[in-house]
């Protein structure tokens, strides 16, 4: 993992140079996370490619504004973050957020589904930053601070989101984990 | 699941990594003797396994390159290219000069080349002249000269 990350750093200070197949190799080490991170934030797969490949054009034209290499992952999951919640500002018009009723769930009503699909509907249940939260903590390993940083909010707040979207997920996936037998 | 877990412990931050060794330690033994608190650390470990469950999806087509052909800038973005912009300013330079000069002007210019142009070629020709003139005399010389050398060793005289 330290040798990746020292690899990374190489990279970046190549492609900061203009090193084009440098950033190249960034872009496919990266992407991945990336996409992902955005489908289950932004729900839909054209969107997230589209974001995605906006957040690395962005990435590649800001790259020089890095200050520090070490910090690429949290500084490019921070653009990717600003793009989703952009697409998804400019789908709700008024400035709304989605925030579906937490209440209820899939709990009372489980169907015979299997844990990830349940695990797929239960984020469903979260609000966009909620839900945001939940997706760099628990996909990505970041920790509070970098969330912070990420995010553009105090560690109070990133906990407060993210205690509150576990409860949900918790009772959300009680009814399901008990009938996988985990 | 309905029984409260002590405050003093911090289960959510536990389960997602976020507290140090001595935090560590001191909340997993409080765990063992306090029921509340396995309880609620247990269903958050079962919740976080579920959603590790749920795995990444490949891309659907990779990212395009910075390298790539359609980040290469358009034909209305080219012009902005400071080579074609300073290429195209001098062009349109000359072609403003060639319209608003005055129309007299070109008359006169075009005497005064047709007049050097005469005088250049009249010196070219003088002095062509010339030295065709040096290479004849210097050819009538050589003959006379040879042909005197010619009736000294023969005897012979020209009738």
């Amino acid at each position: 993992m330290i040798f990746r990350e020292v690899e990374d750093r190489d990279l970046i200070a190549k492609a900061r140079k203009g090193d084009v197949e440098a950033y190249n190799l960034l872009v496919s080490r990266w992407d991945k996370r990336v996409f992902n991170y955005l489908l289950r934030l932004v729900r839909n797969r054209e969107d997230a490619l589209d974001v995605s490949q906006d957040v690395f054009l962005k990435a590649y034209q800001n790259l020089p504004k890095l200050d520090d290499a070490a910090k690429f992952s949290g500084w490019l999951f921070r653009i990717a973050h600003n793009e989703a919640f952009s697409l998804l500002r400019r789908r709700k018009p008024n400035g709304e957020l989605d925030r579906e009723p937490v209440a209820g769930g899939v709990e009372g009503r489980l169907l015979p589904l299997e844990l990830s699909l349940a695990v797929e509907s239960a984020l469903k249940l979260l609000s966009d930053d909620q839900r945001d939260a939940v997706l760099l903590k628990v996909y990505q390993g970041f920790k509070f601070d970098e969330m912070a940083e990420i995010l553009d909010c105090p560690v109070s707040t990133v906990k407060s989101r993210l205690y509150t979207a576990l409860d949900v997920l918790k009772t959300a996936l009680a009814p399901s984990v008990f009938k996988e037998g985990l | 699941m309905s029984t409260t877990s002590c405050e003093q412990f911090d289960w959510k931050a536990y389960a997602l990594g976020e507290v140090n060794p001595a935090e560590r330690k001191a909340a997993e033994t409080h765990a063992k003797s306090c029921a509340a608190c396995h309880e609620e650390l247990a269903s958050l470990r079962v919740t976080l396994d579920a959603m590790a469950t749920l795995r990444d999806e490949e891309m659907p087509r990779r990212i395009a390159f910075v390298s790539d052909k359609v980040f290469e800038p358009r034909w209305y973005q080219r012009l902005w290219s400071p080579t074609f912009a300073g290429a195209m300013v001098l062009a349109a330079a000359i072609l403003v000069h060639g319209f608003v000069r005055p129309s007299g002007a070109s008359s006169i210019d075009q005497a005064q080349i047709d007049a050097a142009v005469a005088k250049a070629v009249a010196q070219s020709e003088a002095k062509h002249q010339e030295q065709m003139d040096e290479v004849v005399a210097a050819y009538d010389f050589l003959q006379k000269q040879f042909l005197r050398g010619y009736v000294q060793t023969t005897g012979l005289q020209r009738q």
